[in-house]
């Protein structure tokens, strides 16, 4: 059985949908935090219509379909809208500690009707929603991305919450539909990360670093010497994938296993520390803080009151 | 001379029929293209069962003034919004002698407007001048939905403010003219027309309803500005906005151009547009360089476009005012 941390019940009620209803006849709901283990369903309008949502996240997140954790996952990546057919079952997953900000928007039948259905490529897009029940995906721009971040403000703030929200939603439904409609006309740049040789480096990177991440040999750059990349093109790529850097990779990867070591209560701090490559205390405790917020002294007290 | 008159029923497809009827214009798709004896660009009507309405128009060199009639009538329920910007066209230098916007301000001045179709409303555009202009005719029920979020009450008190003129106008921001902007280069091809123009609606409607508790705000406070200044200030902001490829003009010619001392433009400037002189120049420059690096163009060509001689300065000003450097907004992840 796997550790379970005390806070953990608290992170995940924390993290709820926040609905707003839009002038404009669109719904919409926004959610934004830090979650420990997350199995968030998309929000539910309990309507007929389609539901799009856009995530931004560090970390690793899958997409589950179904409501049973065996179910089908696909893997998901920052700065993602899916489409789908409203009351689907599908939720977010992650294992890891992954700060997560999203916003869902759902589409009804007639707003569909009324403003969208006048493109006739429009059909074509839903088609594959209705029929095979798939979901579309698109991936996002850095205009997107702050879309999304300066809608989730809004949400949170007196002046002007609704309109500011509504734009940006529209701005990302439009951005969502013209990028389907391109690309029903072959015309849109395929991203460099659909690329097959990129995503078996970066399996292989990440093979690779699983491997050796505790040696306190081990660095970026002797990745880079056996990959034959550079590092530039390697953190771009890590970054559309996990969206993060590769060294804050590694370091989340050390710290997790060290958060383990630490629950397993076997050996000292100063001792983990140098057991997953950290050559000094200090720099282990700040990027434990880092990630968790909390110092590992701290965090192996609360394993104890605990216990 | 060209002459709309729409009733509040009339579908905004009616100007077509009126301006069509004499020329040899062509009509497409909800288009109406002019053919170049009569002027160039088109005017497009959207969303006619959404419940918004909208008038895009977009002419220069127009061989006749068009002038565009809402009669009014007891029954509308709606209001009507209209967003125009009207320059003269260049004649190649920008000498400030040629831009005589100040002698016929009242007739051509951009503007946004809004007032209650109850009560019609005469929109006239001159000719001889490039004119981008969008008019909105909304539901009054699907607006008051959203000025409830704000605690001033509905647009009705607004317009019960402005003296019984029923309509209220505001100079334009360049907030306003980029959208125009592009809005009028989007429209015709834009694949998912109704979706493209609520959005832009709704853009114009936050914008409008920012300007609005600027403007309440300032009157309230006692600092609200003479017609005088509000014209002198709109001249100094098209010139700004208008020369956005040019070095800042520098305040001793900005304070020609307005009539007004240094001083009181810069501190009346800030007031009323919320940014100080240089810094609403930088912004409308900035938002044109974002633009730009929208379309995949590379970003030293970008920088030259602007202005720049210096690649890295453009940089620099970038990431000042995103946060984030131009390279980077290209290569979000």
């Amino acid at each position: 059985m796997k550790f379970q941390d005390p806070d953990q019940e608290k992170t995940i009620k924390a993290l709820h949908w926040q609905e707003f209803s839009l002038p404009v006849g669109l719904r919409a709901a926004v959610l934004k935090g830090t979650a420990d283990r997350l199995d968030l369903p998309l929000p539910d309008f309990r309507d007929e219509g389609y539901t799009l949502s856009f995530i931004n996240y560090k970390g690793d997140v899958r997409i589950g379909t179904g409501h049973r954790p065996e179910d089908k996952e696909y893997p998901a990546s920052p700065g993602l809208g899916l489409m789908s057919i409203a009351g689907r079952a599908m939720s977010f997953r992650t294992g890891a500690a992954v700060p997560l900000a999203a916003l869902g928007l759902f589409i009804p039948r007639d707003w569909v009707r009324l403003f969208l259905a006048a493109n006739p490529q429009f059909g074509k897009i839903e088609q594959p929603l209705g029929e095979n029940a798939s979901i579309l995906t698109c991936r996002l721009g850095r205009r997107q991305l702050s879309l999304i971040s300066s809608a989730l403000v809004a949400g949170g703030e007196k002046e002007l919450p609704l309109l500011k929200l509504q734009n940006n939603a529209l701005a990302l439904l439009e951005f969502f539909l013209c990028n389907r409609h391109r690309s029903l006309l072959g015309v849109n740049p395929t991203s460099d990360i659909e690329n097959e040789d990129d995503l078996s480096l970066i399996r292989e990177v990440e093979s690779y670093i699983s491997e050796y991440y505790c040696s306190d040999t081990f660095t970026v750059d002797s990745i880079l010497k056996k990959t034959y990349t550079s590092y530039h093109r390697l953190n771009f790529l890590f970054k559309s994938i996990h969206g993060m850097t590769i060294s804050e990779y590694i370091r989340n990867k050390r710290i997790e296993k060290s958060k383990q070591m630490i629950a397993d209560n076997v050996k000292s701090i100063s001792q983990i520390a140098y057991e997953i490559g950290y050559s000094s205390i200090s720099n282990y405790i700040l990027a434990f803080k880092k990630v968790y917020q909390i110092t590992p002294g701290k965090y192996k007290k609360q394993i104890d009151s605990m216990a | 001379m060209s002459y709309v008159s729409l009733e509040n029923s009339d579908s905004f497809l009616k100007c077509f029929e009126v301006i069509a009827e004499d020329k040899s214009n062509i009509v497409s798709d909800s288009v109406l293209y002019f053919s170049g004896k009569t002027g160039k660009g088109f005017i497009t009507a959207t969303g006619g069962n959404t419940g918004i309405e909208v008038l895009a128009i977009n002419v220069s060199m127009l061989t006749d003034d068009l002038t565009i009639r809402f009669q009014p009538s007891a029954e509308a329920s709606s209001y009507i919004l209209h967003f125009d910007e009207a320059e003269i066209p260049s004649k190649g230098d920008n000498e400030l002698s040629v831009n005589p916007v100040g002698n016929n301000a009242d007739k051509s001045h951009s503007s946004v407007c809004i007032a209650d179709a109850a009560r019609g409303k005469t929109i006239s555009y001159p000719r001889d001048r490039v004119i981008r202009s969008l008019i909105v005719r909304v539901r009054k029920a699907s607006l008051d939905h959203l000025i409830k979020d704000f605690d001033a009450g509905t647009i009705d008190a607004i317009l019960r403010l402005s003296d019984g003129q029923a309509a209220l106008s505001w100079p334009i921001t360049f907030k306003y003219r980029l959208l125009l902007n592009d809005f009028m280069t989007e429209i015709v091809q834009h694949p998912f027309r109704e979706l493209f123009t609520i959005r832009n609606v709704s853009m114009l409607m936050e914008y409008l309803l920012q300007q609005f508790f600027v403007m309440q705000k300032l009157a309230d406070d006692g600092n609200g500005l003479s017609n005088q200044d509000t014209r002198s200030l709109s001249r100094v902001e098209q010139h700004l906005c208008l020369h956005y490829k040019n070095e800042f003009p520098g305040i001793e010619k900005l304070s020609r151009i307005s009539a007004m001392s240094p001083t009181s433009l810069k501190t009346k400037f800030k007031r009323y547009y919320g940014e100080t002189l240089f810094g609403y120049y930088q912004k409308n420059k900035l938002e044109h360089a974002r633009k730009l690096l929208d379309s995949k163009i590379p970003v030293k060509v970008v920088a030259t476009e602007i202005g720049y001689s210096n690649p890295s300065h453009f940089t620099l000003a970038f990431k000042k005012e995103y946060g984030f450097s131009p390279w980077h907004y290209l290569n979000p992840h």
